[in-house]
C-alpha cells in the first residue's frame, strides 16, 4: 500500500513532462489505433442492434444497410411470443441462486485452500473447469431424472453452480493469497476463534473480491448454453436456449433472431457497464502472481 | 472465557470447538464434495462406456470390448486425427492472434489517458456478450449472399468471400470470431500484469538509449512473462473446449466436409447424432487427457519461470 | 460471540447442502400430486406448432387436461430426445418426431409406445383416412408408433417473369430444366438458373427426387449399397452440374433450405427444387421479393419418370415411458382429427389425410399451380427421401458426400467409389 503510494508520488512529476515533450507522435498514433480497435469491437454489436430494428426484407437489402425505417415489430414478436418475460426471469433467478450458493460454498473453501495451501484439494475443484461438458450431459440427466429433479430449477442451479463454483474458488483464492495474515492473528489474540476471525475480519475485507466473483459467475451462468439446452424444461428455459425459437423448421426469422439476441445481451452488458471495475479485477485474478 | 466454556460444555460449544479445530476441512469439504459428486459418476461412466460397444441407446445391451474403441479412434484418419488437427489449429491460431493483438492493445492502454474508462468498457462488451447470440450475429453478418460483410467488401471492390460457408475459410473465420470475442480478456489480463510493474527498469533502459522495441522485448516482456503464461493457460483451456459458437454457426458435424469439426464437436456428434456412445466416450477421454497434458506442460513452465 | 459465528457457519453450510435436496423433494412430490391431468408435450418449432399452440386453451377446456408445452428447434429437439429418452425419462408424454429421420432408431430403442390399439379404437377419428405412404413410415414391425401430422413433397419453384422473358415453357423433364436453367443464366448475368440445397446432409432429401426419377436407389432389394449404379451417377452429376454451372456465383456447400430459400426469394435464381411445405416463404411479401412472380410446377421427369418424394416430415408419438398415455392419446386424437387437419392445412401446412386433399376447402387457400403440383407428386411419389436405416444422420453424411463433391466439381467417380464402400460397411455394421 505504502509502496505504491511512494511510487506514484515519484512518478507523478516525471510523467507529464514526457507527455508534453517527446511522446506527441505516439499520442496521435495511439488515438488512431485505439479508435480503430474500439470500432472493431463495437461495430458487429451495433450491426446486430440495427438489424433488430429492420424488417426481414430490409435485412436482405444492401442499399438499406444504414438508412431504413426502424421498426419495433421484432421486439413485439419477441415479447409477444411464448414467455419471453418468463425466460428473462428464469435466467435471472438461476443466475442469482447459483451465484449465491457458489459463494456460500466457494468463499470458505477458497479461504481454507489459500491459508492452508491445499493445492491438491484446489485441483479437485478446478477440475470442474477443464472437464468437457459433453461428457456430463447424459450421466447428469440420468442422475437427476432418477432424483426426479429434471425440468425444475434445482437441476439448472446445480449445473450452473458447477460452472461458477470453480470460478469463485479460483478468484477468491488469489484474493485471500494477497490478504495479510496479521489482522486475523491479531483478532485471534483478542479472543476470536479462527472461524470468528474469518467471519468478522477477513470476510468484510474481501467484499471487493466477492463482488468480482459474484458478477463473473452471474455472467457465466447467464451465458451458459449447453447445460440449459439439455436440462431445462418448458417452465425453466433460459434465454440462450430461447434464442433458437427463432430458427424454426420452416423459416429463419432474422429480425426476430437479432432482437432476441439483443434482449439476451443487453442486460448482461448493462451489468458489465456498471461493474466493469470488478469484472476486470476478476478476470485478471491470479494473473500477476505465480 | 475459555474456562467458562470448558465448565459448561453444552452441545453448541462442543460443536464450535470441533468446527474450529477442523476448520480447514469444514470450509473446504463442501465444495470438494459438491464437485466430486457431480464429476465422479460422469467420469466413471464415460470411462466405462469407452470400453463397451454401446450404441443406439445407452440402456441397450452392450458388450465389453476392452480397448477396441481407443484402437479404432486412434487409427481413424478420416475423422479423429483431422479433428485433432483442427482443434490444434483453431486453438493455436486463436491463441497466437489473441496474444499478439492483446499485447499490442494492452501496451496502447498502459499509460493513463483521457477517456480510458470508455475504451475499457467498449473492449469489455464482446467479452460479456452471450456466445450463442454472438454466433447468430456473425451468421447474419457473414452470410455470403445477404450478409453485411460482403456488402462492405463490395464497397472497396473486393470480391465476395464465402466466410463461414467456405470449405477452406470456415475454420479460419471462426478463429477470427474467437479472436474478436476473447482478445479483450487477454488485454485485461496483460494490462493487469503491466500495471503492477514499476517504472524504474523501463526508465533505466530509456536512459541507456534503448528504443521502444528493445525496451519492450528485453525489459518489459520478461517481467510479465508469468502473466503471459497465465493468459495462455486461461484462454487455451477455453479455446480447446469451444463449443457454443461452433454449434450456433455450423450446427452438428461442423459443416458438409466437417470443416470446423473439432474434438469437442466430434464427440458431441458421435453421441447425439450417430448415437455411438462407446466411441464418443473414448474420444472424450482422449480429449480430456489432451487438456490435462497441456495444462501440465504450461504449469510446469510457469513454475520454472517463477523459481 | 464465538458461539454465534460458529453456529452461523454451520447453519450456512447445512443450508447450502440441504437446500437443493429439500427443494427437489418437495417439488417432485408436488408434481406427483398433480397427477395425470398434466400432460408434457414436446413440439418442434413449426407453423403447425404455432397453430396448435393457439388452440391449446380450447383443448384444455374441453378435456380438463393441462398441457405443459416444450417447444424447440429441430436440432435442439433431437438433442433433448437423445438425452431424455436415453435416461429413461418419464418427463415426456407426447413427442413430435421425424419418422424418416429418427423413427427407426427410436422404435428400435423401444422409446416409442405401440399405438396400434389406440388407432383402431375410434372409427369417427378414422385411421384409414391417413395416406398410406405416411402411415407406412410411422409403422415399424407392424406396430403403429406414430400419427403423421405434416407431409411434404418436392416441387419445382420457378420465376414466371424470367421464364416469360426467355420465352420458355415450364420444364417437365430434367433435361428441359437443365437447358432452361442454362438459357436463363446466360441471358441474365448475376441471376442463377438453378438453386437447391448443398449441405451434405441437407441436400440428400432434395436430391432423392432426382435419384428416384433417374431410376436409382440408395439401397438395392438385397439390402446392399446401390451407389455404384449408373443411375446414381447420372443423378449426382446432374444435380452437381445444375448448381455448379447454372447456380449462384461462389456457391456455398453449406446451404440448407434457409440459405437456398433466401437466394430464391431475393430474386437470385430462376428455378429451385424444394419441399412444398415451405412455399409460404416464397409467397409471403414480408419475406420474399418474388412473391408476385413465383410459380409452382410438378417435379420434372427423369429417365424413369417423375418420382419426387412424398413423405411425412413430422409425426406425433407417445413416449414408451409415459405414465400418462391415455391423455397423451387424447391430445394426438384432438389435433389429428379431420377438422383439425383441415383447419391446419388451410393455414398452409399440408396434412396427411386423404380427405383434406379431396375436399375443395382443403386446397382453396393454396396457389392453384401448387395444389396441382402437390396432387401430381402425391400420385407418383416415393415414400422416403433418405436411406431407410437406423442411424439416418450418419447415412446421410455418407451418401451425401458424392453430391457435394459433384457441386464443387471434384472427382465424382472417386467420391462415389468411396461412398459406396463406406455405405456398404455402414449397412453391414447395422445388420
Amino acid at each position: 500500500m505504502t509502496a505504491t503510494l511512494e511510487r506514484e508520488q515519484q512518478a507523478a512529476p516525471m510523467a507529464p513532462m514526457h507527455r508534453k515533450t517527446k511522446v506527441r507522435p505516439y499520442s496521435v498514433f495511439r488515438v488512431i489505433a485505439l479508435t480503430l480497435i474500439v470500432l472493431t469491437f463495437i461495430a458487429p454489436l451495433v450491426w446486430m442492434f440495427l438489424a433488430s430494428l429492420k424488417t426481414n426484407v430490409d435485412i436482405y437489402d444492401s442499399s438499406k444497410a444504414f438508412i431504413f425505417t426502424p421498426t419495433l415489430d421484432n421486439y413485439d414478436t419477441v415479447f409477444g411470443r411464448a414467455n419471453y418475460f418468463q425466460y428473462i426471469l428464469n435466467s435471472f433467478w438461476i443466475g442469482f441462486a447459483s451465484t449465491g450458493l457458489s459463494l456460500i460454498l466457494g468463499v470458505p473453501a477458497a479461504y481454507s485452500m489459500s491459508r492452508y495451501v491445499m493445492k491438491k484439494s484446489a485441483a479437485v475443484v478446478l477440475l470442474a473447469r477443464i472437464i468437457p461438458g459433453v461428457s456430463l450431459l447424459v450421466p447428469w440427466y440420468i442422475i437427476f431424472s432418477n432424483l426426479r429433479m429434471v425440468g425444475g430449477f434445482e437441476v439448472l442451479i446445480l449445473s450452473h453452480m458447477f460452472v461458477s463454483l470453480p470460478l469463485v474458488v479460483y478468484i477468491m483464492m488469489s484474493f485471500f493469497d494477497s490478504l495479510p495474515l496479521e489482522l486475523e492473528e491479531q483478532a485471534q489474540v483478542d479472543g476470536l476463534t479462527p472461524i470468528g476471525a474469518f467471519l468478522r475480519i477477513s470476510l468484510p475485507l474481501s467484499v471487493p473480491g466477492i463482488a468480482t466473483a459474484a458478477i463473473l459467475s452471474f455472467i457465466f451462468s447467464w451465458n451458459n448454453f449447453m447445460f440449459a439446452l439439455v436440462l431445462s424444461g418448458a417452465e425453466t428455459k433460459t434465454l440462450p436456449v430461447a434464442i433458437f425459437d427463432f430458427v424454426a423448421y420452416a423459416s429463419i426469422d432474422w429480425g426476430g433472431l437479432m432482437a432476441a439476441a439483443v434482449v439476451v445481451t443487453v442486460p448482461i452488458m448493462v451489468i458489465a457497464l456498471f461493474t466493469q471495475k470488478y469484472i476486470v479485477s476478476g478476470l485478471t485474478a491470479g494473473a500477476t502472481k505465480g | 472465557m475459555s474456562t467458562v466454556a470448558i465448565q459448561k460444555q453444552g452441545p453448541r460449544e462442543s460443536f464450535s470447538r470441533w468446527a474450529n479445530k477442523h476448520r480447514k476441512w469444514v470450509f473446504a469439504a463442501p465444495s470438494m464434495i459438491f464437485v466430486s459428486l457431480l464429476i465422479a459418476f460422469p467420469v466413471g461412466w464415460t470411462l466405462y462406456l469407452s470400453l463397451t460397444d454401446a450404441r443406439g441407446s445407452v440402456r441397450a445391451e452392450s458388450d465389453f470390448i476392452g480397448l477396441e474403441n481407443y484402437a479404432d479412434v486412434l487409427t481413424d484418419f478420416d475423422r479423429f486425427w483431422p479433428a485433432v488437427a483442427r482443434t490444434v489449429y483453431f486453438t493455436g491460431g486463436a491463441l497466437l492472434l489473441e496474444l499478439t493483438l492483446g499485447m499490442i492493445i494492452a501496451l496502447l492502454l498502459w499509460r493513463p489517458f483521457r477517456g480510458e474508462k470508455w475504451v475499457r468498457v467498449a473492449i469489455l462488451l464482446p467479452l460479456v456478450a452471450t456466445p450463442v447470440a454472438v454466433g447468430m450475429m456473425w451468421r447474419l453478418i457473414l452470410e455470403p449472399n445477404i450478409g453485411f460483410a460482403n456488402q462492405a467488401l463490395a464497397w472497396f471492390g473486393i470480391p465476395a468471400q464465402p466466410f463461414l460457408s467456405g470449405q477452406d475459410t470456415a475454420l479460419t473465420t471462426l478463429m477470427f470470431i474467437d479472436v474478436w470475442q476473447w482478445t479483450p480478456m487477454v488485454v485485461l489480463i496483460l494490462l493487469a500484469g503491466l500495471t503492477s510493474l514499476s517504472d524504474e527498469p523501463d526508465e533505466a533502459a530509456r536512459m541507456d538509449g534503448a528504443n521502444a522495441w528493445q525496451r519492450f522485448w528485453f525489459v518489459t516482456f520478461p517481467l510479465i512473462r508469468v502473466t503471459f503464461i497465465t493468459a495462455i493457460l486461461l484462454r487455451g483451456i477455453d479455446a480447446l473446449k469451444t463449443f457454443d459458437i461452433l454449434y450456433a454457426t455450423k450446427g452438428k458435424g461442423g459443416g458438409s466436409f466437417h470443416e470446423v469439426e473439432t474434438l469437442n464437436v466430434y464427440a458431441y456428434g458421435l453421441s447425439f447424432d450417430y448415437n455411438k456412445y462407446g466411441e464418443s466416450s473414448a474420444v472424450l477421454i482422449v480429449f480430456f487427457m489432451l487438456i490435462i497434458g497441456c495444462i501440465w506442460l504450461l504449469t510446469a513452465r510457469r513454475k520454472k519461470d517463477n523459481s | 460471540m464465538q458461539r454465534h459465528s460458529t453456529l452461523r457457519v454451520a447453519g450456512i453450510a447445512t443450508a447450502a447442502i440441504l437446500a437443493a435436496t429439500l427443494v427437489s423433494c418437495s417439488s417432485s412430490s408436488e408434481q406427483e400430486d398433480e397427477g395425470s391431468k398434466t400432460l408434457n408435450v414436446t413440439l418442434a418449432n413449426h407453423v403447425w406448432t404455432d397453430i396448435v399452440t393457439a388452440s391449446l386453451p380450447a383443448f384444455e377446456e374441453e378435456t380438463g387436461i393441462k398441457v405443459n408445452l416444450t417447444q424447440l428447434g429441430e436440432d435442439q429437439l433431437s438433442d433433448q430426445y437423445n438425452v431424455k429418452l436415453n435416461a429413461g425419462s418419464d418427463e415426456i408424454d407426447v413427442m413430435m418426431y421425424r419418422p424418416l429421420q429418427e423413427g427407426k432408431l427410436f422404435a428400435q430403442n423401444g422409446w416409442l409406445a405401440d399405438l396400434t390399439d389406440y388407432t383402431e379404437s375410434n372409427d369417427e377419428w378414422d385411421w384409414s383416412d391417413f395416406q398410406s405412404g405416411p402411415v407406412a413410415s410411422t409403422t415399424v414391425d407392424d406396430e403403429v408408433v406414430g400419427v403423421p401430422t405434416i407431409t411434404e413433397r418436392e416441387v419445382l419453384y420457378y420465376r414466371k417473369d424470367l421464364l416469360e422473358a426467355a420465352g420458355l415453357e415450364v420444364p417437365t423433364t430434367l433435361e428441359e430444366l437443365e437447358s432452361a436453367a442454362k438459357t436463363i443464366k446466360d441471358a441474365n448475368p448475376g441471376t442463377a438458373g438453378f438453386v437447391a440445397r448443398t449441405g451434405v446432409a441437407a441436400a440428400v432429401t432434395q436430391f432423392s427426387s432426382f435419384l428416384h426419377s433417374q431410376g436409382g436407389e440408395w439401397i438395392d432389394d438385397d439390402g446392399n449399397a446401390a451407389l455404384d449404379t449408373k443411375e446414381f451417377k447420372s443423378a449426382v452429376e446432374l444435380y452437381g452440374k445444375l448448381i455448379r454451372e447454372y447456380g449462384p456465383a461462389n456457391v456455398s456447400t453449406d446451404m440448407s433450405w434457409p440459405e437456398a430459400m433466401a437466394i430464391f426469394t431475393q430474386g437470385g435464381s430462376a428455378f429451385y427444387t424444394e419441399a412444398d411445405s415451405l412455399y409460404k416463404n416464397a409467397t409471403d411479401p414480408a419475406n420474399s421479393t418474388v412473391s408476385e412472380t413465383v410459380g409452382f410446377a410438378p417435379f420434372p421427369a427423369g429417365d424413369d419418370g417423375a418420382r419426387p418424394y412424398n413423405v411425412p416430415s413430422w409425426a406425433l408419438g407417445i413416449s414408451a415411458e409415459s405414465p400418462n398415455s391415455d391423455n397423451a392419446w387424447k391430445f394426438i386424437e384432438y389435433f389429428t382429427s379431420k377438422e383439425k387437419v383441415l383447419e391446419i392445412q388451410k393455414e398452409g401446412v399440408p396434412g396427411p389425410r386423404a380427405s383434406v386433399w379431396d375436399d375443395e376447402a382443403g386446397v382453396e387457400t393454396y396457389p392453384t399451380d401448387l395444389a396441382e403440383a402437390i396432387k401430381a407428386s402425391a400420385e407418383n411419389g416415393v415414400g422416403y427421401d433418405r436411406p431407410l436405416v437406423v442411424s439416418v444422420p450418419e447415412a446421410r453424411e455418407i451418401v451425401g458426400k458424392p453430391i457435394v463433391v459433384a457441386i464443387t466439381g471434384g472427382d465424382v467417380d472417386q467420391a462415389i467409389d468411396d461412398a459406396q464402400a463406406e455405405f456398404q460397411a455402414f449397412l453391414d455394421d447395422e445388420k
